[in-house]
Order: structure tokens, then C-alpha cells, then sequence
């Protein structure tokens, strides 16, 4: 039987423009690190919360992400829960963030950190 | 004969004025002990971040309003006008301004800008009135 690799027709994450240019300034002087890695904990009052780490190498179930030059990783826990998630970055004088609009969850707290699907 | 008269009218209400002032100073004392100050405190890194971004005029004013999952959100807004009854307190050249009645929820905190990966933003931290929070430190619930 030999391994079929199921294809994805999606990306299972997309990055709009200010996230693009966002993570290409943090990755800008850290030869290091080949790109971001996104998960998803178990954390928050509603749920579950999302994470972003820095990392070195791609892991086996790691799905890899690759727009306009810049490498975001999802880890193999997260693959479902962002499957056509759009990754936005949102600066205002009081608060810089990552934004995950993610069209499978249900709810959200009202911070918008923690979620649940 | 009226110079007579008027000065020992003149020494009685300042006398009893004073003694008033000293009896509530010595109410207050052991108020004050252990209670916390009235006052919010700024970080450093909040200090530094408000040096960046505010203009000439601009302060940082915390509000508290109902709302968020545990009962209570902290607000954070950009102004310019101070209001007769609010609180201002400066730091390194930056200030911050808290009505009165939100200082009554965050009075003794610390407020800090906090730099992590996935966001930056200013948050309260160590807030003494504050029982439990979320998790993003938005919303609290007050200690009974």
C-alpha cells in the first residue's frame, strides 16, 4: 500500500498583508528561527487561547504555511481547530496583536484571547 | 473695646478648626495602615511605551466598566481633556488619569505594557481589589 498523501486544496491559514510584513520584521535579524510556529492551549475562560512561538525546525506533523516569502507552521494539535483561519495583525497606539478570524469557533471571550469551537 | 472683643472670637474658631483636623488625622491613621494607597503605578516598560506614544497633552485614561466574563474590563483610551474629578499621576514624564470612581477599582495596581509575541498591550497588574481574572487580564471581579 503505498502512502497516499492526501493534498490540501487551501491553505489552512492565510496571512493578510500587515501580518505578512509583522512576521517578516520579527524574523528580520533571527537567522535562526526558519519561521512562526501557531498553536492552540487550553487555557481562558472560554476555552482554549492561541500561541505563537518562534521555531528553529519544522516538526513531522507540523503543517507548513508558505505566503509571500514568510513561514508560519501549525502545529498538529491546532491543524483542525484553524483550518481557514485568516491571521491579521492589528496595531493601534494602545495595543499591538495578532488576530485569528477563525470561522469554526462558536464563541468568544470578550477580550477576544480565549475561544471555543 | 471691639478689638478686645474680636480677637478671642477670632482664636476660638481656629482652635476648634484645629483640633478637628488632628482628631480625623488620628481617625485616618490606623485607616491607613493597612489599606491600599490611592494610587496606580506605572512600570517601566509602560513608562517608556507612553513616552513613545503620546503627544504633548496626551495622557493614558483607565476606566473601569461593567463587562467581560468575570464582571468588570479595564478600558484604555487616549485623552486629552482632564475632568474636574479626576486623578492624575505622573511618572518619567508621562501621566495617566483615572476618574475617581474607576480609581476606587484599581487604586494600588501596577499598570504595565507587557511585549510578547502575540500581542503587546498595556495591562493591570497586582490588583488589589481584583479576586479572580480572565485570562487576557481584561476583565475581573471584585473582592468582597
Amino acid at each position: 500500500v503505498s502512502k497516499r498523501k492526501i493534498l490540501a486544496t487551501r491553505a489552512a491559514l492565510t496571512l493578510t498583508p500587515p501580518a505578512v510584513n509583522r512576521i517578516r520584521t520579527l524574523l528580520e535579524n533571527k537567522p535562526e528561527y526558519i519561521g512562526l510556529k501557531v498553536g492552540v492551549r487550553t487555557r481562558g475562560c472560554n476555552g482554549m487561547t492561541y500561541t505563537l512561538d518562534f521555531t528553529k525546525q519544522k516538526d513531522q506533523a507540523d503543517e507548513e504555511v508558505l505566503q509571500d516569502g514568510v513561514r508560519v507552521f501549525i502545529e498538529k494539535k491546532a491543524q483542525l481547530t484553524l483550518l481557514g483561519t485568516e491571521m491579521d495583525f492589528v496595531e493601534s497606539k494602545l495595543s499591538s496583536e495578532f488576530v485569528f478570524n477563525n470561522p469554526n469557533i462558536k464563541g468568544t471571550c470578550g477580550c477576544g484571547e480565549s475561544f471555543n469551537i | 473695646q471691639p478689638v478686645l472683643l474680636r480677637c478671642p472670637q477670632r482664636s476660638q474658631p481656629l482652635y476648634t478648626d484645629f483640633s478637628r483636623l488632628s482628631s480625623t488625622t488620628a481617625e485616618e491613621e490606623p485607616a491607613e495602615s493597612s489599606p491600599v494607597e490611592e494610587k496606580v503605578y506605572l512600570s517601566a516598560s509602560c513608562v517608556k511605551r507612553l513616552g513613545e506614544i503620546m503627544g504633548k497633552g496626551e495622557y493614558l485614561r483607565i476606566q473601569v466598566e461593567g463587562g467581560g466574563c468575570s464582571g468588570f474590563q479595564y478600558k484604555f483610551i487616549v485623552d486629552s481633556t482632564r475632568n474636574e474629578d479626576d486623578r492624575m499621576f505622573e511618572q518619567g514624564g508621562v501621566g495617566i488619569i483615572v476618574d475617581q470612581d474607576s480609581l476606587e477599582f484599581v487604586k494600588g495596581s501596577t499598570l504595565d505594557y507587557t511585549q510578547e509575541l502575540i500581542r503587546s498591550s498595556f495591562q493591570m497588574l497586582k490588583n488589589p481589589q481584583a479576586d479572580h481574572g480572565c485570562s487576557c487580564g481584561t476583565s475581573f471581579s471584585v473582592k468582597l
